[in-house]
């Protein structure tokens, strides 16, 4: 069939990958359609109270990004300030540095995120990649998750989050010996690891081996 | 006070485009330059909402959302009922796609950026803004404008079409009917408008 040049689709039927434990649901826009100019997700709350948006900065891809609520009304923190946001509302955030977060302050809350680097070319963020293979494993289809994260570290092989994220993986499936040697090749790669495998709750299984002390400091 | 780091805006708040009421400039009102984003929306229903366009020479790729209303998109000849929430993904720019409210009140959120390629705003973005100078008479103001905007876009027949204008304006005959002739190749129905525009009438004596 000859490629129409253009796709549809209902916000509502889009996938629902959970991404935390404080209800954040990634409706992912961008990986459903392949889109490569810009970046795109939807996010949705089910109940007040439930995250709509992580808090986190763009620091890591230098990110612009614009907010706007579609559905319901949700509650921003911005850079310390908190905006109310009832649907129809746009929040802009030129700078990467500052910190934002979301939660839904009515029941059926949506907001779609827009973002891109100013002054390049878009490319995808890898975090989505890895953002789906938890999604996927948080809804019990592991294998489903080890592929994404496959996938993602053969994006790009370079980045250590990719070797830290297999050992989280493997350590989650108890499989100590691939968890260690994964953390201890992204700590190779970046010391950041060891400090994100300090506090990961997903390494419970396995701080109290020696082994895990000695890979993050390094010395394995 | 430091300026705040964020800006926050109501859509239905935003001042509307003077030249065209149903666009509610979104990028231009709050800067952005990483991608584009836009607006429209409909007073009655029935109002056509995106015009029928194609996006090749600028080779967009282009994400519609219906945030409220329905609408009616026509894409590559198919009629598309878009009820709120629906998404339509526009990615060969050669596509001709346009839209229409269903419903007083619609508003269409539209985004678009050129693959593999930085963000730069749209030639019709830029015409837009200096239209109301060829309206108010400010012919010098808007050539300078256009020259600096056709250094990034040379092949964009309304910003040469516009130019042509203030050039006969200035009495820069010579200039005018260059760009006159070069915005006609570009985009062959300039040659009807420019036998009835006003601002060409210099240029038909």
């Amino acid at each position: 069939m000859a490629d129409p040049g253009f796709e549809v689709a209902q916000l509502d039927d889009l996938e629902q990958l959970p991404v935390d434990d404080e209800g954040l649901v990634w409706r992912p826009v961008r990986r459903r359609f392949g889109i490569s100019a810009f970046g795109v997700n939807a996010y949705t709350g089910a109940g007040a109270g439930d995250r709509v948006i992580e808090e986190h900065t763009e620091r890591t891809n230098g990110h612009e990004e614009l907010y706007v609520v579609l559905a319901g009304r949700a509650t921003f923190t911005v850079g310390g300030d908190e905006v109310d946001a009832p649907a129809g509302t746009l929040v802009h955030l030129p700078d990467p540095e500052v910190r934002r977060g979301a939660v839904a302050a009515e029941a059926g809350t949506t907001v779609l995120a827009l973002g891109g680097k100013r002054g390049e070319a878009f490319t995808p963020s890898a975090w989505e990649t890895v953002f789906a293979a938890y999604a996927y494993r948080r809804l019990g289809d592991v294998e489903r998750g080890w592929e994404l994260l496959r996938e993602a570290v053969e994006q790009d092989p370079s980045a250590w989050q990719g070797q830290y994220h297999l050992a989280c993986f493997a350590a989650l499936d108890g499989d100590r010996g691939a968890a260690f040697a994964h953390l201890e090749r992204a700590v190779e790669m970046d010391e950041e690891a060891a400090r994100w495998a300090a506090d990961d709750e997903d390494f419970a299984t396995i701080r109290d081996d020696p082994r895990f002390a000695s890979a993050i400091a390094g010395q394995a | 006070m430091s300026e705040r780091p964020y800006q926050v805006a109501r859509i239905d708040e935003i001042e509307r485009d003077p030249t065209r009421s149903e666009w509610i400039p979104i990028r231009r009102h709050f800067g952005i330059a990483a991608f584009g984003a836009n607006a429209w929306t409909a007073d009655t229903k029935d109002e056509r909402l995106i015009p029928e366009h194609e996006e090749s020479s600028i080779g967009h790729e282009e994400l519609y959302v219906v945030v409220s209303g329905r609408a009616t998109f026509t894409i590559g000849g198919e009629q598309l009922d878009g009820p709120a929430g629906t998404i339509v993904f526009v990615h060969d720019p050669a596509t001709q796609r346009g839209a229409r409210a269903e419903a007083e009140g619609t508003t269409i959120l539209t985004v678009g950026a050129k693959p593999g390629a930085p963000f730069r705003v749209s030639p019709w973005e830029l015409n837009r803004e200096i239209l109301p100078l060829l309206d108010s008479g400010e012919w010098a103001e808007a050539k300078a404008r256009l020259v600096r905007a056709l250094d990034e876009n040379p092949d964009s027949a309304g910003l040469l079409y516009n130019l042509a204008c203030a050039e006969a304006q200035l009495g820069e005959i010579d200039a005018a009917r260059l760009h006159l002739a070069e915005a006609i190749e570009l985009h062959p129905d300039f040659a009807d408008a420019a036998q009835s525009d006003p601002d060409l009438e210099v240029l038909r004596g």
